[in-house]
């Protein structure tokens, strides 16, 4: 007994010191062991840290433009993603669930991928901007520069967002990168002019610091930025982007003047303008629009009727679609022909191109009535699709409706016919539009923000 | 030398004085059901003192008066009383008493208490109840249906498991959420690691990188369950208190096998069975005529589907059960075990080697298990004790693919796509024909594509006590424990180049095959001291515990996966043309203190208090200790002296108990880091959308808990019946933000409280205890009641819950976390509420009848009534054209096809019904996926030993035969495989997501046990 209380002591007196010299209490201050800390990055970064903060800029502004072309494709009419496991994209987008979900997709869906993408590269472009904008490695013209870039890869995102969401409009901003600890609060929604607005303002900051921005950049581009790697070249991008919000707004002045401060070439290549590129290395993506030929998992396929309207002779068809072997019906809907857009998974994605720019610059001529101007713009865009000179009536309406259509197949698959559409009250005009079908003026709000506004009003 | 001789006489005296006194003997043997003898068992002759207890084989002799009545009692084991009459060999079978009441169950960590004194309803089951009807292949797969309080759900039919366990409700809306496991003191992982399989390259569940959807199994696939010998479930915090922050989800502790002392038993034991597919959904029986063709919603116009079938010749095509040939292989189960225990009363050992193989019911699948494990356990000193347990596992699957889809690999998406007319068969050549459909051959999947991983394991515990005190009136004692388990996880995702979806006739990825090894490594290392104290003082009993105990764990999970692989059979991601690679390290400490007393006052009333104080390397602050209290009361009203009916009431305890647990924040969700991307060869940083919370602190589960146990008729029937309020305050979940805001979540964010209601009964029975027929019953009933009670975020749809307008769970004020909800959608964006995931109740009965001395039948039936599954099932089946009432008219949402001027409204089922359909709402895809299934049952014989002694001589002391079946019989109107189904595998919320999983089987056994 006397021995076994001896004992007890040494024990627990041995085990006590081992305990506390084994660091049997301790429990470490973990530090993320698997990504970098971002404090270290976005407080004063160094030419490197600045270097792959704009990589990471380059890579996330892709992000959102594949669902923007599948969603706005199926809406404007003009392709499916006929996905054979999942017939959401040719139902829900299609309208013929309308009726279940308040006149929309489902908000709680699968088509709000695009709407987290451009909001995320808003913000990273904002931050960016705000990283840049604390590095001491850079001078004054540099961080100007930078921010230039910045604002106007924001534009582009807010843009895109905008149009998808429509009357909806987007939040005019967010305040917690200014005031921590806010977790995150948006601001208001504007209404779809108010955004636009919006989106030019961004645009105009982003002209006006590249104006200061020197003669380079402090960072390099990607191959697909190749010929627009200063700031002057970048202003250039910046104000094709404006000419694109103008035409939304439909300030045809503005446009008309934005579109000739842009990289516009009536005699220069038609894809000139800057590129995401893509790739299946670790990290990146690849072009997920590439398809090979007659595939039945997932295709992309067309809407017929995008053929069957075609002037005969369009080189553009034979360039962009071809034919099925086998007819893909996506629900219903029949489909001889699919898209051939891209050459391969690595195959660049233009992110404006000088096409577009000649068929803006005819359509602010139009509006503006310069019907020769017009014309002379149309008519590039049909001699390099294989067609004759436009031979149409010479009025502002008739040169309107051949700039539509011309834009419908110089940029079939770019997600614009959808928005084309809708600024000209076309919508009616769209196949497959009454019921059980129904064409959509806008995607639906997602259900997050919804609830985040129900409980947090503004 | 003086005390033996002293204690020789006494001995011979008694025996004179007692042989004096009878005029009659009486031998026999007392065994299990399972014949395995009893040693130590107390024979007694009613009325008188004079007994005697079994040697090591179970035999006894006893002198008796005429007309004797004998008791035989064993702790764990049902008594009995015989009236002798004028036999003289009496072998007796006892059965084990899950609801005994004398048995011991864990009240702290290192302290115990008499079930008859505990204040919670823990539930225990024993080996006999475990493993002794049939072979389930895993530990959750044998509790499945047996523990009142629990809903366990098979993830799907593959080979290796996969089973989430939920205690009690929702206790944690994270996706870590299964309870503790622990055995004999050591905390075992029950990852369900990523293998990749549902990624990019193979079947494209998700598009991410890093897998959800893999179909997985969780590792406690890893653990023989005939190693066990009894398992423990504290299902709520009011028990499970004293574990804190890792025990939210409630804690399992398992407790194996361990030598007796006495003669050494070999044991050889043989199952050999086979497994079949319970249900097929018919796809082949669905007809197929010119108005399916013409009017069906095909992935092809029905021009073209026409052509396709007048191709295969029309209504005269021969018709292929493709889905039989798939999922109808008679799969071949062998389970061979050899185990030896015995042992002195200084020192005892359990060796126990199993091989399991078990083949699947599709070609190319299967489940193996080779198990060694050593339990010894010696007595060193009157002081001091140590017991060493050591497991080594090597486990592997192979499960090819199944579940959500979108390459067109998983089969059961193929199968309900493929018309049964259309040819798929490979040809002479070797050629599988390209399915114009999905684009995939489903054969060359089954062929050619592998879905493997192999596990090895070892799990080694460590327990030692030093007994400083040890009076008849006070013991003190110190009790070490430790434990390690070390595991390596390899698995292999395989798709060779020639697959048909990397071609342009299928999905096309810009790569042909794949091949993705993912290594897992995790070390869980636990300690714990404890000192604990136990004094008797004037009919009270003081137990005081203190101690301490640090839980850490740390993992890697990598992978490296090869895109563009060149022919041959060459599996290496280095001969690829490009490879993608992860790594991802997790790491954690846990440290808790803990003090607990325990006062007991003459078995009358027991109450316990005590207090744990945890911190957590998970936490957002490390060095912050968070208490976790607890206290209970138990009255055994039957044993005060008032209690004059003790005959009719032999026990009756009303108890309460309440307490707290923890669950600390995942690894990771504290941190807010750059997220890593690339372009154009350019590695690149971006700022993350999804946030840390630096702040995080542990989510709480506070329960209360009451119950009265009562036992009537000398513990003939045994009454438990539970009544609990579960609350999980602060529970972290992601905050999702406006999405706007290019931050989509902040991670570990106390949103809201929950609450859990339930009710546990379970009544036992001796309904006969006759020595030649024998039958007791278990009858089990729980239910449970989930609500969200507070909210301080927006409403949300749980990521992962389910698809859309087909169900999701979403978390709103007021509602169940765990209903579906869909379409319509109200003006305000408000989904419509349909059913249940969580079962109204469950009922169980477990039933051990023992006829004509030798023979034992026992049975399981497991009913679930009213939990729906979110299913696409036959969604999928209606757009291949393959649900067997296609062709009704059954005027299916005739009304809104009316109004949606599609004529007359009249439309076949198969296409009145599927998704986009006018009037088709969520409502057609929560289907009610009650079932009742025969979980177990089985007959065994004991061999007589007159039968057999001669042919070995005396070496062979039992021999036992049996037939057995698990899962043998389902009933349920559930249209698919199997009601049990989760495609996004072991979560609290969002389970029941039907996307065709893998069948369930129906397992056949046929057993051999010899003893030697």
């Amino acid at each position: 007994m006397k021995k076994h209380t001896v004992l007890a002591g040494l024990v627990t007196l041995a085990l006590a010191g081992g305990l506390s010299s084994c660091a049997f209490f301790k429990t470490e201050d973990i530090i993320d062991p698997n990504n970098l800390s971002v404090d270290a990055f976005t407080n004063n970064p160094s030419r490197g840290q600045v270097q792959l903060l704009s990589n990471g800029i380059l890579a996330t502004a892709r992000a959102g433009y594949g669902d923007l072309v599948a969603s706005a494709g199926a809406i404007g009419r003009e392709t499916i993603y006929s996905a054979s496991t999942d017939n959401r994209y040719f139902t829900e987008l299609l309208g013929t669930k309308a009726d279940g979900f308040g006149g929309a997709t489902d908000p709680n869906g699968i088509f709000n991928a695009y709407y987290s993408n451009f909001s995320q590269t808003r913000r990273r472009a904002e931050q960016f901007a705000k990283a840049t904008e604390t590095a001491s490695a850079l001078s004054a013209a540099e961080k100007s520069a930078a921010k230039g870039f910045a604002r106007t890869i924001q534009a582009y995102a807010m843009l895109q967002l905008l149009n998808m969401q429509g009357k909806n409009g987007i939040r005019s901003g967010y305040t917690d990168l200014n005031s921590p600890g806010d977790q995150l609060k948006p601001l208001k929604f504007t209404d779809y002019a108010g955004g636009l607005d919006l989106v030019i303002a961004t645009l105009n900051e982003g002209s006006t610091a590249l104006d200061a921005g020197g003669t380079a950049f402090p960072f390099t581009f990607t191959s697909g930025w190749a010929g627009f790697t200063t700031p002057a070249a970048m202003k250039q991008v910046n104000r094709a982007i404006a000419a694109r919000a103008f035409m939304y707004k439909q300030d045809w002045a503005s446009m008309n003047t934005a579109v000739g401060q842009s990289f516009l070439s009536l005699t220069g290549d038609l894809n000139a303008g800057p590129k995401f590129n893509f790739s299946n290395d670790q990290n990146d993506t690849p072009n997920g629009l590439f398809q090979l030929p007659d595939g039945n998992g997932a295709p992309y396929v067309l809407f017929d009727e995008v053929v069957t309207s075609a002037e005969a002779g369009d080189t553009r068809i034979a360039n962009k679609t071809r034919k099925r072997t086998a007819t893909r019906s996506s629900g219903g809907i029949p489909s001889n022909y699919e898209i051939k857009l891209y050459s391969g998974v690595t195959a660049p994605i233009a992110i404006i191109r000088n096409e577009e720019l000649i068929l803006m610059s005819a359509e602010a001529k139009a509006q503006t009535n310069d019907l020769a101007g017009a014309t002379a713009a149309i008519n590039v865009v049909r001699t390099g699709a294989g067609l004759k000179a436009y031979s149409g009536a010479s009025t502002k309406d008739a040169l309107i409706a051949e700039v539509l259509k011309q834009r419908r197949y110089s940029l079939l698959f770019e997600g614009h016919r959808w928005f084309d559409a809708r600024r000209y009250n076309l919508l009616g005009t769209l196949p497959f539009n009454t019921s059980p079908y129904k064409v959509f003026d806008a995607m639906v709000r997602p259900n997050a923000e919804t609830q985040w506004e129900l409980a947090n009003p503004l | 030398m003086n005390k033996k001789l002293l204690l020789m006489l006494c001995l011979f005296i008694c025996t004179v004085g007692a042989v004096l006194a009878q005029n009659q003997t009486l031998r026999g043997k007392v065994s299990d059901a399972n014949s395995t003898p009893i040693p130590g068992v107390s024979v007694i002759v009613r009325g008188t003192t004079q007994g005697a207890t079994t040697d090591a084989e179970g035999n006894y002799q006893l002198a008796i008066p005429a007309n004797a009545r004998v008791g035989f009692s064993y702790i764990g084991f049902l008594s009995q009383e015989i009236a002798v009459g004028n036999q003289s060999t009496l072998n007796v079978t006892l059965l084990e008493d899950n609801r005994q009441l004398e048995e011991v169950v864990v009240t702290g960590l290192a302290t115990s208490v008499k079930r008859s004194n505990a204040a919670n309803a823990v539930t225990s089951i024993g080996a006999q109840q475990l493993t002794g009807v049939t072979r389930p292949q895993t530990v959750d797969g044998a509790l499945n249906g047996k523990v009142p309080g629990v809903q366990i759900t098979a993830n799907s039919g593959a080979p290796g498991g996969g089973f989430s366990v939920k205690l009690r409700g929702i206790s944690s809306v994270t996706q870590a959420s299964e309870p503790l496991y622990i055995i004999d003191g050591v905390y075992i992982d029950n990852s369900q690691f990523a293998t990749g399989a549902g990624t990019g390259s193979f079947n494209r569940a998700t598009s991410q990188t890093a897998g959800t959807q893999d179909q997985a199994s969780n590792r406690l696939a890893d653990i023989n369950p005939e190693d066990i010998e009894n398992i423990e479930v504290l299902k709520g915090p009011s028990a499970a208190a004293i574990y804190g922050t890792r025990a939210n989800a409630g804690v399992i502790l398992i407790t194996t096998k361990k030598g007796k002392s006495g003669r050494t038993t070999v044991s050889f034991g043989q199952d050999i069975g086979f497994a079949e597919a319970n249900k097929f959904a018919g796809l082949a029986k669905s007809p197929w005529n010119l108005d399916k063709i013409n009017n069906g919603v095909f992935l092809v116009s029905n021009a073209d589907m026409l052509k396709l079938y007048t191709a295969a010749g029309g209504d005269n095509a021969p018709r292929y059960d493709y889905e039989r040939e798939v999922y109808g292989n008679r799969a071949l189960l062998r389970n061979t075990k050899l185990n030896v225990s015995g042992g002195t009363d200084r020192l005892r050992y359990y060796v126990n080697g199993s091989v399991l193989s078990e083949d699947g019911i599709q070609k190319n699948t299967g489940f193996k298990r080779n198990s060694l494990r050593a339990n010894i356990d010696a007595k060193l000193s009157d002081f001091v004790d140590i017991a060493v347990g050591s497991n080594y596992i090597n486990s592997s699957s192979s499960r090819s693919f199944s579940g959500n889809d979108n390459n067109g690999v998983s089969l059961g998406y193929n199968l309900a796509y493929l018309p049964p007319w259309l040819e798929q068969h490979v040809d002479a050549n070797g050629n599988y024909p390209e399915n114009p459909l999905t684009g995939q051959n489903l054969f060359q999947v089954v062929d050619k594509m592998r879905n493997t991983e192999t596990t090895n394991r070892f799990i080694q515990s460590v327990t030692t006590n030093f007994r400083f005190i040890n009076t008849t009136n006070h013991q003190l004692k110190l009790s070490l424990q430790g434990g390690i388990d070390y595991l390596l996880n390899e698995s292999q995702a395989y798709a060779p180049p020639e697959m048909q979806y990397f071609s342009g006739g299928g999905a096309g990825l810009g790569y042909r095959g794949a091949v993705r090894n993912t290594t897992n490594r995790a070390l869980n290392f636990n300690a714990q001291a404890f000192l604990v104290d136990n004094l008797q003082v004037n009919g009270f009993n003081f137990t005081t515990s203190v101690g301490t105990v640090r839980l850490s764990n740390n993992s890697t999970q990598s992978y490296i996966e090869g895109r563009g692989l060149k022919p041959g059979p060459v599996k290496n991601p280095n001969t690829a043309d490009s490879r993608v690679t992860d790594t991802y390290l997790t790491s954690a400490q846990d440290v808790g203190v803990v003090g607990q007393e325990e006062i007991n006052w003459r078995d009358r009333v027991i109450v316990t208090g005590g207090v744990r104080f945890d911190k957590s390397s998970l936490n957002g602050d490390n060095s912050k200790f968070y208490a976790f209290p607890k206290a209970s009361a138990a009255v055994n009203v039957a044993n005060f002296d008032f209690w004059t009916n003790k005959n009719t009431v032999s026990a009756l305890k009303l108890r309460v108990a309440y307490g707290q647990t923890g669950r600390s924040a995942s690894f990771g969700n504290t941190f807010t880091s750059l997220g890593n991307v690339a372009i154009d060869g350019r590695s690149g940083v971006v700022v993350p959308s999804i946030l840390g919370n630096a702040n995080a602190e542990p989510e709480t589960a506070s329960e209360i808990e009451t119950g009265i146990d009562a036992s009537f008729f000398n513990n003939r029937v045994t009454l438990e019946a539970t009544y609990y309020d579960k609350k999980v305050l602060n529970f972290l979940y992601q905050y999702q933000l406006a999405p706007s805001t290019g931050a989509s979540q902040i991670n570990a964010y106390p949103v809201g409280d929950l609450q859990n209601k339930g009710i546990e009964l379970s009544l036992t029975g001796q309904i006969l205890k006759g020595a030649n027929l024998g039958w007791t019953s278990t009858l089990n009933y729980w239910q449970n009641r989930t609500t969200v009670t507070r909210l301080s975020v927006p409403r949300f749809a749980v990521p992962s819950s389910g698809f859309g307008g087909f169900g999701t769970n979403q978390i709103i004020q007021g509602l169940s976390p765990t209903t579906w909800y869909g379409s319509p959608y109200a003006a305000d964006g408000t989904p419509t509420a349909y059913d249940n995931s969580q079962p109204k109740f469950q009922l169980s009965s477990y039933n051990n009848i023992t006829f004509l001395n030798n023979f034992t039948f026992s049975f399981l039936v497991h009913w679930s009534y009213k939990n729906y599954n979110s299913t696409l099932g036959q969604e999928l089946m209606d757009e291949g054209g393959t649900t067997p009432d296609w062709l009704n008219k059954d005027n299916l949402y005739q009304a809104d096809r009316v109004k949606a001027s599609l004529g007359d409204g009249s439309a076949f089922n198969g296409v009145a019904r599927i998704y986009g359909s006018p009037g088709v709402e969520t409502r057609q895809f929560v289907q009610d996926a009650s079932f009742v299934k025969l979980r177990e049952i089985s007959l065994y014989y004991n061999v007589p030993k007159v039968a057999f002694g001669k042919l070995f001589g005396n070496a062979v002391s039992a021999i036992k035969l049996g037939a057995s079946g698990n899962n043998v019989f389902v009933a349920s109107k559930y249209v698919g495989y199997d009601p049990e189904a989760s495609n996004f595998g072991n979560r609290p919320i969002g389970t029941g997501v039907d996307l065709l999983s893998f069948p369930a089987s129906r397992r056949v056994f046929f057993h051999l046990n010899v003893t030697f």
